[in-house]
């Protein structure tokens, strides 16, 4: 699904990544760790295209969905207005059935009754959701997501794990996860990789591994 | 009595020509600006457009409203009228300043406003008609109220290549009758009802939109 071939990104002299080869399943979840500035982020970035890589190659099977760390839903708009605005310039003829298909995938994240409210009246958690639903509408097979729990409390945290786990299934969508949360990570990912200065340091099925987060905090 | 009311109603004859001169000004300077702003920011022109700001900003409008009245028939071998005049060279000036403020408002927004319309696949156009420049207006708005008052105000410079506004038709009373006092109050008392007008159709505009706080 993604294959990532010996990237290397520098930033003002600082290696960001370093020959960082990755292969990803379709259908599975990976999640990221890493200390602060280990190149998570970046990581996701270089996929999105957000930015290039100076070296080595990346190849995406499919359209990618990106979820910021601080959602970037657009203010001036409805939760509506933010989920049709980019379909319906791709189909005008389509507004109509755009509409709808976000009226669905609100409903099915639990958010249908927040449709004309604007982004500053929403919670984290509702946040989350709407950037969540706003990725779902470009149908991605892959979806980035960078912190996604980055300020939310437990709970909220537990309902994201179960979120992505159901559109995983649902949609059959690849799922890349940045996150300095092991816990997290640990719950809802086939597959953690943990990057330390730039380069993979380790790579494991948390699944098979007894005390998957102490086994990575070693390596912090 | 009659001579005050007279002479109030002399000098409100100016509001027209002040009025159009304002707000034609401010119509080339927004959109002026904004165009300034945006090529500048993808890096078309830039040098030029840092240079034509900086001359624009540098020097006395009145000099620009002298070349724009005087120079430009044997330049461009058109002689503009002064009301045109007037609202071009008002235009051209505002927009070096509504630039600035267009490039602040820009600057404030998140990348990530910017990147979120880029990973959604929403044209370059799209992105700066419908995601970029509502928020940019939204956060630059009181400085552009502050920009069509400073704009109103600097109009009395009309009146130096003879345009009959406000504060001309109350200097024409003042030089006739020997009475300053009376006159200049009168400009004064329409300068200020404008200004207020204008702050508060600014103030109701921004009243509303319910999102404006979470910019």
């Amino acid at each position: 699904m993604l294959k990532v071939c010996n990237a290397r990104k520098v930033f003002n002299n600082t290696k960001v990544l370093e020959n960082v080869h990755l292969d990803v399943a379709k259908s599975s979840i990976l999640g990221i760790a890493g200390p602060s500035g280990s190149g998570k982020s970046t990581l996701l970035r270089c996929i999105q295209k957000l930015e290039q890589i100076d070296h080595g190659t990346i190849e995406c099977n499919g359209r990618a969905g990106f979820m910021f760390q601080d959602f970037q839903l657009f203010p001036h708009m409805t939760v509506l207005q933010n989920l049709i605005y980019a379909p319906s310039l791709k189909d005008k003829s389509g507004k109509e059935n755009c509409k709808k298909q976000a009226e669905n995938i609100l409903k099915s994240l639990g958010i249908a009754a927040k449709t004309s409210e604007y982004p500053n009246t929403l919670s984290g958690g509702q946040k989350q959701r709407v950037a969540l639903a706003r990725s779902l509408m470009t149908h991605p097979d892959i979806l980035l997501c960078d912190e996604p729990t980055s300020g939310l409390d437990v709970s909220t945290t537990m309902d994201v794990v179960s979120l992505l786990k159901s559109i995983n299934e649902r949609f059959d969508i690849t799922i890349l996860i940045a996150s300095h949360d092991l816990d997290f990570l640990v719950k809802i990912s086939d597959r953690i990789i943990l990057l330390k200065d730039g380069a993979i340091a380790v790579d494991i099925d948390p699944q098979k591994q007894d005390t998957p987060i102490d086994f990575l905090k070693k390596y912090y | 009595m009659n001579k005050i009311i007279s002479n109030f109603l002399y000098i409100g004859s100016g509001i027209g020509l002040t009025l159009k001169l304002t707000f034609g000004g401010v119509f080339i300077g927004v959109v002026g600006g904004i165009l300034l702003s945006i090529l500048r920011y993808n890096g078309i022109g830039r040098s030029l457009i840092n240079a034509i700001v900086s001359v624009l900003r540098g020097t006395p409008l009145l000099l620009q409203l002298s070349f724009v009245y005087f120079i430009a028939p044997d330049v461009i071998g058109v002689r503009l009228d002064l009301l045109s005049a007037g609202i071009l060279a008002f235009g051209i000036n505002s927009s070096a300043y509504i630039a600035e403020i267009v490039r602040a408002g820009i600057e404030s927004l998140p990348r990530g406003q910017f990147e979120a319309a880029q990973t959604l696949g929403i044209p370059r156009f799209y992105m700066w008609k419908d995601i970029i420049l509502p928020q940019v207006i939204t956060n630059i708005f009181p400085a552009m109220v502050n920009e069509v008052i400073a704009l109103l105000k600097e109009t009395v410079l009309i009146a130096m290549i003879g345009g009959l506004d406000i504060m001309r038709r109350s200097q024409t009373i003042a030089a006739e009758q020997y009475e300053y006092f009376q006159p200049l109050c009168m400009a004064g008392i329409y300068y200020y009802g404008l200004v207020r007008l204008i702050e508060s159709i600014g103030e109701k505009i921004e009243q509303r939109r319910p999102y404006a706080k979470s910019l």
